[in-house]
């Protein structure tokens, strides 16, 4: 067994311990699902100590990391290959610290903790899965995995309108796969193994032109199958027309599934097509481009707007993120060196920020029990921490110098002034309605006069504080000194590139 | 063919001709003093006209149905007695089966009876 | 004239020959036992489900006919009879519910289960349509009397008098078939079919009709739609295992008789008949979800999921290649694990306290008070939507890969929206379970489930569970059955 599936499948050990522990003995089930939480961060930071950052990853197998590959149902040719590149591997290492902060954060759920937990943990199996699989069906049953963890977390654990925010999460997603398992048979019946002559799920194989029979390299039935599989992705990070799951969910969910619903689970729509549609339909990508970056920009001002526009904090943050996700998309579509570096880039930050902000929305909720924008006031009199790092995590949402956001967001519009100059102009505007709704909301919840209601507020607690300083510290460190994740995403950023001109 | 059939026939124009003439004699020369009971198609058993929901005993019913999965099995009895001598000589084969038969059918009866489908009361 | 006595096999028929023989015993234990308990019942029957699965081991491989080759046993169907096996097995362990205590006679009860099974064997082994009938006859006659087992309730006898009526008028059909079948080619074998349209093709009206004949007659069995009306009546008033093991047993016999006529007849991969059946498969699987979503009783929902989940395997039948059938016996084994074990949790929950529990609103926070019923069945609500890594995800995908490759890209894209449709009435029961408050005032206290059906859940659940996650050992071994189907 490799570090990839020990990484893996460690919180499945941890489920498996929880299910044994009565669940009278709360203690015990939460520091059980934090340590088996806590030890894939270990490995995974391990690993990237051991990181190679010269491979190029992205369509050859000797170019992965960390590779473990070996038959799994032979009927079918699919096989258990998984492996890491630059472009996986942040996103990798993400996951496992965001879910051991959310673990964390999650001390004080109230109701059924056995059962929280233990799916908190396959949650996080599955994300890591859905990372390292380069064998397209094991993407598909790690990428369906996840749905069921997530839908009982929002379903169980949610708001007043948790069930009909849990199933349309479902549904909406569960189309979306859909499309993806029409387009994956299609492939698999349209792609020869070059070794063994036989059909094959093996991603890397479909993204060789040879290995494509004559029916895939028409351009019409690369144009649909492309679509098909941009719909599947699109609803998870999720593009404009498909966004309407997102603040649903976002309010009812529970804050720590929030934090993974915006840092991890978001990403994995752009991640799909950086690591999938892209490699197998590049020529497509490229005809596509320019709707991508329409798409994109709709994304950063609609976002932007709407987030304006919200009375509750947590939906302005949902909304925040979809606007976020516009500038990965507009980095995505223009095939620049900047450009796409930047997109995974911000996929990265945002997920650091955008789960500080969702934390401090739990926070804050947690001693208000309302989110109200208009209902606070002058917290931070009362909560001088709290307005410090809350302070923090904004500006960074905001894109100020010296943090994350910043880098990744001149990085997008530098590689996207050079192709779509009009659009980038437009969606620059996206940074100023941000700034805008950011610092309104700041000097609408910490300024002022103090609301009587909270006089005898409490300041952020040391659990809290242990949640949200990591990722703040780690916001200010690569935006200070971003090579360590540049250097690894560039190589197999710049490969793509390469492959689509 | 036609031939073979022909004494068949004569045979069926002779009786219906006998039962013409017993019919027409009965009814010209007896005498007739009608009743209603006489008048009804049959003096005992069930009523020819009546409602049509009228309730049976059960029980007919299960006599019935013995009656008629017994009946049934034991035509299977013709056959096999037919051919039996000849076969047997080769092989007692043919006794097995129906002694197989036969004990399938002792186990119905067996059942039946343990029931009390049997028993009229 | 000289009469010859065919060449007798009975090795060829000892499985069927061994659950007939078993049904008699627990019949005549039952007879002179009253006082008996229904666990040694249930117990004999099971061993001679063993015994009869040892038998099939044993003919495996070896092709093994009798009885002037009017059955056979090749691979293929010996796989199919375990399926079935396993299915009786799984329904007389969930029998032992404590509170299906109202069928008084249990011997009858177990007998008839068995009977009803070897049915199922005889009809699955026939190369001749004479034998399918027989076979058919003992099934149905046999469910006829099961779905009425719960006599003293009125929704019970309305059931068996409603499929008996039903099942009668579509015997008389198959019949009917059979007989224009045999008038025109003079044969009730498949052989003699085959090679008669080999011959002739679809060409006279007679025989035509004769076959349309005997699949409507197939059809009234297995559900399709426009044949389905019968089915939610009759499994929501028969007893629940009874009705678990009419939507595997019934309609899987039907499919395997079906595979076997389309096998032997090449000719019916001619456009005409694929696009009867192509409709056929679609319109039942269509109607089958959508009208199960306005189902507000399980029992029902669950009857019209197996109309739904009968045109997903039609799908696979339509698709002809080897693959196709390989995949429709892998969905059928998938299906015995998770829908015998739905119906299990469902006849678990039933009653208490003299109160249904059938309504989907009934089971509102159960999961918390059975948190382990309340897992297996979201367990194989998940499995029958078809979401990883549960057998019914494997199941379709093997399915319509099965159909993509045959070419029918259309009927696998409306076949896998049926299936997004499923999902919201399966998450129903599932919402239902874990995300609503328990309804107001409602007593909900069940005994504690007995070992059987506890013993028939677990099994369901790795049964889900592993061909969801291992799935390739049976899926070679189902393959490599499907290559070889020797007999005609």
């Amino acid at each position: 067994m490799g570090l990839i599936s020990l990484t893996t499948f460690f919180p499945v050990l941890g489920i498996v311990i929880i299910l044994f522990i009565s669940k009278k003995n709360l203690l015990a089930i939460k520091m059980v699902s934090i340590v088996f939480s806590f030890v894939p961060l270990v490995i995974a930071s391990y690993m990237w100590l051991h990181y190679k950052y010269p491979m190029t990853g992205i369509d050859l197998e000797s170019q992965f990391q960390f590779v473990e590959h070996f038959a799994w149902i032979p009927a079918f040719h699919i096989d258990y290959f998984v492996g890491l590149d630059g472009l996986s591997f942040p996103m990798f290492w993400l996951t496992t610290l965001l879910s051991f902060i959310s673990l964390v954060a999650s001390w004080n759920i109230s109701k059924a903790q056995k059962g929280y937990f233990a799916l908190f943990l396959l949650l996080e199996t599955s994300m890591l899965g859905v990372f390292v699989s380069l064998d397209f069906f094991l993407f598909y049953v790690f990428w369906e995995l996840m749905l069921l963890p997530m839908y009982f977390l929002i379903g169980i654990w949610g708001g007043p309108r948790r069930e009909y925010a849990a199933i349309k999460f479902f549904l909406y997603t569960l189309a979306g796969s859909v499309l993806m398992l029409l387009v994956m048979l299609a492939l698999y019946f349209n792609v020869k193994d070059p070794v063994t002559g036989s059909h094959t799920f093996n991603m890397l194989h479909m993204m060789h032109k040879s290995n494509q029979s004559a029916w895939l390299t028409t351009f019409d039935v690369r144009l649909w199958l492309y679509i098909a599989l941009f719909i599947g992705f699109a609803i998870k990070v999720p593009i404009f027309p498909f966004h309407t799951w997102l603040p649903d969910a976002h309010v009812e969910a529970p804050t720590a599934v929030s934090v993974i619903l915006a840092g991890i689970l978001l990403k994995m729509g752009t991640y799909g097509l950086l690591r999938i549609s892209y490699p197998i339909f590049p020529d497509i990508a490229k005809y596509t481009s320019y709707a991508l970056a329409i798409f994109g920009v709709i994304n950063i001002l609609y976002g932007a707007f709407v987030a304006m526009a919200q009375k509750d904090l947590k939906k302005m943050v949902a909304y925040s993120s979809v606007s976020h996700m516009g500038f990965v998309l507009l980095g995505m579509a223009v095939f620049t060196t900047a450009g796409i570096n930047g997109a995974v880039f911000q996929m990265f930050s945002h997920g650091l920020i955008t789960a500080m902000l969702f934390l401090l929305v739990g926070v804050i909720y947690d001693r208000a029990h309302h989110r109200e924008i208009a209902g606070f006031g002058g917290l931070g009199v009362r909560m001088p921490v709290y307005m410090g790092i809350a302070s923090l995590a904004f500006f960074a949402a905001m894109g100020l110098p010296g943090m994350t956001g910043f880098i990744a967001e001149v990085m997008v519009f530098i590689g996207a002034f050079s192709v779509y100059r009009v659009l980038t102009i437009i969606a620059a505007f996206g940074i100023v309605i941000t700034a805008a709704y950011m610092l309104w909301t700041m000097q609408r919840v910490f300024l002022g006069k103090l609301n009587p209601k909270y006089e005898h507020i409490t300041d952020i607690n040391g659990r809290e504080l242990f949640t949200l300083i990591p990722l703040g510290a780690l916001t200010i460190f690569f935006g200070i000194y971003p090579l360590p994740v540049l250097n690894m995403i560039k190589v197999p950023l710049n490969y793509l590139i390469t492959l689509i001109h | 063919m036609v031939n073979e059939w022909l004494p068949v026939f004569i045979f069926m124009i002779i009786m219906s001709v006998v039962v013409f003439v017993i019919l027409a004699g009965t009814a010209f020369i007896g005498p007739k003093r009608p009743n209603p009971v006489k008048l009804s198609p049959y003096e005992c058993g069930v009523e020819p006209v009546g409602e049509p929901r009228t309730r049976f005993s059960i029980k007919f019913y299960m006599i019935a149905m013995l009656f008629i999965i017994f009946d049934l099995e034991v035509i299977f009895f013709y056959p096999w007695a037919v051919v039996f001598k000849r076969f047997l000589s080769g092989s007692s084969f043919i006794l097995i089966e129906m002694l197989i038969f036969v004990g399938i059918l002792l186990v119905g009866y067996v059942y039946a009876w343990k029931k009390g489908a049997l028993e009229w009361q | 004239m000289d009469l010859i006595i065919p060449q007798i096999n009975f090795s060829a028929i000892a499985p069927a020959l061994t659950v007939m023989i078993t049904a008699v015993v627990v019949l005549l234990i039952g007879l002179f036992f009253q006082k008996v308990q229904r666990e040694l019942l249930a117990i004999v029957g099971i061993i001679g489900l063993i015994v009869s699965l040892g038998e099939l081991g044993r003919m495996w491989g070896k092709d093994i006919t009798g009885f002037g080759g009017m059955v056979g046993n090749d691979n293929f169907t010996i796989a199919f009879q375990m399926i079935f096996i396993i299915a009786a097995f799984l329904a007389a362990l969930l029998s032992l519910n404590r509170i299906e205590d109202e069928y008084v006679s249990y011997g009858e009860f177990y007998g008839l289960l068995l009977f009803a099974l070897s049915g199922i064997i005889v009809m699955v082994q026939g190369l001749n349509l004479l034998i399918v009938f027989l076979g058919l006859e003992i099934l149905s006659i046999s469910l006829y009397i099961l779905t009425g087992f719960r006599k003293m309730r009125a929704d019970s006898i309305e059931a068996a008098l409603k499929y008996f009526l039903l099942g009668a008028f579509s015997t008389g059909f198959l019949l009917y078939g059979i007989a224009l079948i045999y008038g025109t080619t003079g044969s009730f074998s498949f052989k003699g079919i085959s090679s008669y349209v080999n011959a002739n093709g679809f060409t006279n009206v007679l025989f035509v009709a004769g076959i349309i004949l005997f699949l409507v007659g197939l059809a009234f069995k297995a559900a399709f739609v426009p044949f389905h009306q019968w089915t939610p009546d009759v499994y929501q008033g028969a007893p629940t295992p009874i009705a678990a093991f009419m939507s595997v047993g019934a309609k899987g016999a039907a499919f395997a008789v079906l595979i076997r006529l389309f096998v032997s007849v090449a000719a019916f991969s001619t456009r005409e008949w694929t696009i009867a059946i192509w409709v056929l498969a679609l319109l039942t699987m269509t109607i089958g979800n959508v009208v199960a979503i306005v189902q507000q009783n399980i029992k029902r929902m669950l009857a019209y999921s197996s109309i739904a989940h009968a045109g997903y395997i039609l799908v696979g039948v339509l698709a002809g290649n080897e693959m196709g059938r390989s995949a429709v016996l892998f969905y059928l084994m998938a299906y015995t694990f998770m829908n015998l074990g739905a119906f299990g949790v469902v006849s678990y929950l039933g009653i208490s306290h003299k109160v249904e529990n059938l309504r989907i609103e009934s089971y509102r926070g159960i999961g918390y008070k059975y948190p382990f019923a309340a897992l297996a069945m979201a367990v194989f609500m998940f499995s029958l939507a078809g979401v990883p890594p549960t057998a019914g995800f494997i199941g379709k995908f093997y399915l319509f890969s099965a159909a993509l490759k045959a070419g029918f890209v259309w009927l696998v894209i409306l076949s896998v929206l049926n299936a997004v449709i499923s999902a919201y009435y399966y998450l129903r029961v599932v919402v239902a379970m874990y995300m609503q408050e328990p309804e107001e005032g409602k007593v909900f206290e069940l005994p504690a489930a007995s070992w059987g059906v506890g013993l028939a859940l677990l099994l369901a659940v790795l049964g889900v569970l592993y061909m969801g996650i291992f799935p390739s050992s049976l899926m070679q071994l189902f393959q490599k059955t499907a290559e070889l189907i020797s007999m005609l």
